[in-house]
């Protein structure tokens, strides 16, 4: 007797809810525990069906997925319900069920055990949330790679058609111009050839300056491969002696450098070529063009300075942007405004700068680059 | 990949006349287990799987063609043509009633018989009809489908992509009984329950029983009267088994009713 009441109140008073159903799967019997969390009296329970004690969604996949589990295999473990409390309120829990069966396999009972899960179902919701939230994370950084790859292969397809599909054309026209002033032509003939060369050289370093842009902005930077170049003023007095003849006008040249320095010799050739280009476009022309290049505390340092009219102090800042144009007045020489901005960019692959001042009495472009770096790489040749 | 292994179709038994079996929402193809042997002896018996259920191909799921019951019905008749069926009896369980009407409208010459367990033309209800459902207790199914889904999606994966042999009836069968893939179950929630086939009903031409159980929270007695009124050609069977699935809890009654009619 004493026995049957202790299993009685470890029925009645577990730490779980229990409820037995019937054969037709009508609830029989349900514990104090439970009753207690579902603030219901044991009326509430008894002829009722489980689904019953289910908010609506629960019964739907309970009669779906759970009935028919618990049909075939004789029990179901950790199936996640929510018990609606008399008040409306939800209980989350967990439950485990076994059958017992008679001899033809029908159901003669059911017994449930019922585990709160509050935490444990906040816990996984938040988990669930959080796989939601990294699997639409996933989808944005595929789409941008997508995005990337398509703006990649673009850039590329753009460098080449720099590269080849115009340089080439433009290589054929210089070569055909070439023999074409080999042979015997009319004084007017001689003249369209020589404007046509001029034009071909124009359009050349057009191109160049387009495809450096564009690696240097799109591509993987400005391709500069710096060397122990040990004749940097001949470099440098090449580029003075063929902007003189272009141009016809006088430039003075002071050059005091010491040999080698660890620089790509054809890029600074080509920043000089752009200063002295823009100097004598944009400067006074009866007043000289000056290039100094010298080694100054321990700096190498390359200035480029004209007369004439100052630049006005608000378009300094934008010097070196690409596309820029000192004046709005186009000039056809003066061309795109990549100059200034490519000159900048080879200054900083080498790890200097250039700078700019302006006054009445001169304007000053200076480049200027720590010599640390220019020794830094001795065994690069 | 082939009708054939992409919806893991098992076909049994020696009848000149052809019974098909498919399963709802769910569950796959062992829903038929307690029900489909019984036809062996004197029926060419067909079982499948949806597209995302049991052993079916679960790359060949593909949310925009299953977004709708028609891409299901599209694999019964795929399935149908492969197997070379005329005049065949289909039997659909829930969402897989309708899935075989629309099957039937798309080849009339296919199905001669359809035996509906627990139809629904529509779970949600609308003006003038009681479907048993609002649209906010189909939302509320869908989020908490994820609940019971937390603890399985790992541990199912070898059991849903593994073995291609079929597990007979036993241990195997344990804690991988209709177990399908958390995201293709939900997305097929989804179509089912918000399914709208109505305006099918009346231009079923097949033969139509209707078998209804009492208690049935998921395709009530009243939406069972629904279709029967409008199926032309059709007969309702009120069976004693209670709840959805009758093909489980009263096998035997299902046989005597798909029998008696077929």
């Amino acid at each position: 007797m004493d026995n049957d009441i202790d299993f009685r109140d470890l029925f009645d008073n577990a730490p779980c809810g229990y409820l037995v159903l019937d054969g037709r799967g009508r609830i029989s019997r349900v514990n104090v525990t439970l009753r207690a969390w579902l603030d219901r009296g044991e009326d509430e329970f008894i002829g009722k069906r489980l689904l019953d004690l289910l908010p609506v969604a629960g019964r739907v996949f309970y009669e779906t997925h759970f009935a028919p589990l618990l049909r075939m295999q004789g029990y179901f473990h950790e199936v996640a319900l929510d018990l609606v409390r008399a008040d409306g309120t939800r209980l989350a829990v967990l439950a485990n069920a076994t059958q017992k069966m008679d001899v033809d396999g029908l159901a003669l009972e059911t017994r449930i055990a019922v585990f709160e899960a509050t935490s444990r179902r906040r816990y996984e919701r938040e988990l669930s949330d959080a796989n939601e939230a990294g699997d639409v994370a996933r989808r944005q950084v595929e789409s941008l790679n997508a995005s990337l790859t398509e703006v990649g292969l673009l850039r590329d397809e753009f460098i080449a058609i720099l590269g080849h599909d115009l340089r080439n054309p433009l290589a054929s026209i210089g070569s055909g111009m070439r023999i074409l002033s080999r042979e015997v032509l009319s004084p007017r003939g001689q003249q369209v050839v020589g404007l046509i060369e001029g034009s071909v050289a124009r359009m050349g370093k057009l191109i160049n300056d387009v495809l450096d842009f564009t690696r240097g902005r799109l591509g993987g930077g400005l391709l500069v491969e710096r060397r122990n170049e040990s004749d940097l003023p001949a470099v440098l007095e090449q580029v003075v002696e063929e902007l003189k003849s272009a141009s016809g006008r006088m430039i003075d040249v002071d050059i005091d450098l010491p040999a080698p320095l660890f620089v790509d010799g054809g890029r600074i050739g080509q920043l000089v070529s752009n200063l002295l280009g823009n100097a004598l476009t944009h400067g006074a022309e009866d007043k000289a063009v000056e290039l100094i290049a010298l080694q100054e505390k321990g700096d190498l340092v390359i200035s480029v300075s004209n007369g004439g009219e100052p630049i006005p102090p608000e378009t300094m800042p934008r010097l070196f942007q690409p596309f820029f144009r000192g004046d709005a007045t186009f000039k056809r020489e003066q061309g795109l405004g990549l100059g200034l901005h490519i000159s900048s960019e080879i200054a900083k692959a080498h790890g200097g700068k250039l700078s700019a001042s302006s006054s009445e009495e001169k304007t000053t472009f200076e480049f200027r680059m720590p010599t640390d770096t220019i020794f830094a790489n001795p065994t690069h040749d | 990949m082939s009708v054939i292994k992409r919806n893991n179709v098992v076909t049994g038994g020696e009848g000149e006349r052809t019974i098909v079996f498919s399963h709802g929402f769910g569950c796959d193809q062992n829903m038929w287990r307690l029900v489909a042997p019984d036809f062996l002896k004197d029926f060419r018996t067909v079982l499948f799987d949806h597209v995302g259920a049991g052993k079916s191909d679960l790359r060949s799921y593909d949310p925009e063609k299953y977004a709708t019951l028609h891409g299901y019905a599209d694999d019964l008749v795929e399935i149908g043509i492969a197997l070379g069926l005329r005049e065949a009896t289909f039997v659909g369980h829930s969402v897989s009633a309708m899935i075989g009407v629309l099957a039937s409208l798309k080849a009339p010459e296919m199905f001669g018989t359809l035996v509906l367990v627990g139809p629904s033309p529509r779970y949600i209800d609308d003006e003038g009809y009681q479907g048993g459902f609002s649209r906010t207790d189909i939302e509320e199914l869908l989020a908490s489908m994820a609940d019971n889904h937390m603890g399985w999606s790992m541990a199912m994966a070898p059991a849903i992509m593994g073995n291609p042999d079929r597990p007979e009836l036993g241990s195997e069968l344990t804690d991988n009984f209709c177990r399908t893939d958390p995201a293709i179950a939900k997305a097929f929630a989804r179509v089912t329950f918000t399914s709208d086939n109505r305006d099918d009903l009346s231009r079923v031409t097949a033969r139509t029983l209707i078998l209804q159980c009492r208690d049935d929270i998921i395709a009530s007695e009243a939406v069972g009267e629904y279709v029967r009124v409008r199926v032309a050609d059709s007969k309702l069977v009120m069976l004693d088994a209670t709840g959805h699935c009758p093909n489980l809890s009263a096998p035997a009654e299902v046989i005597a009713a798909i029998r008696d009619f077929v």
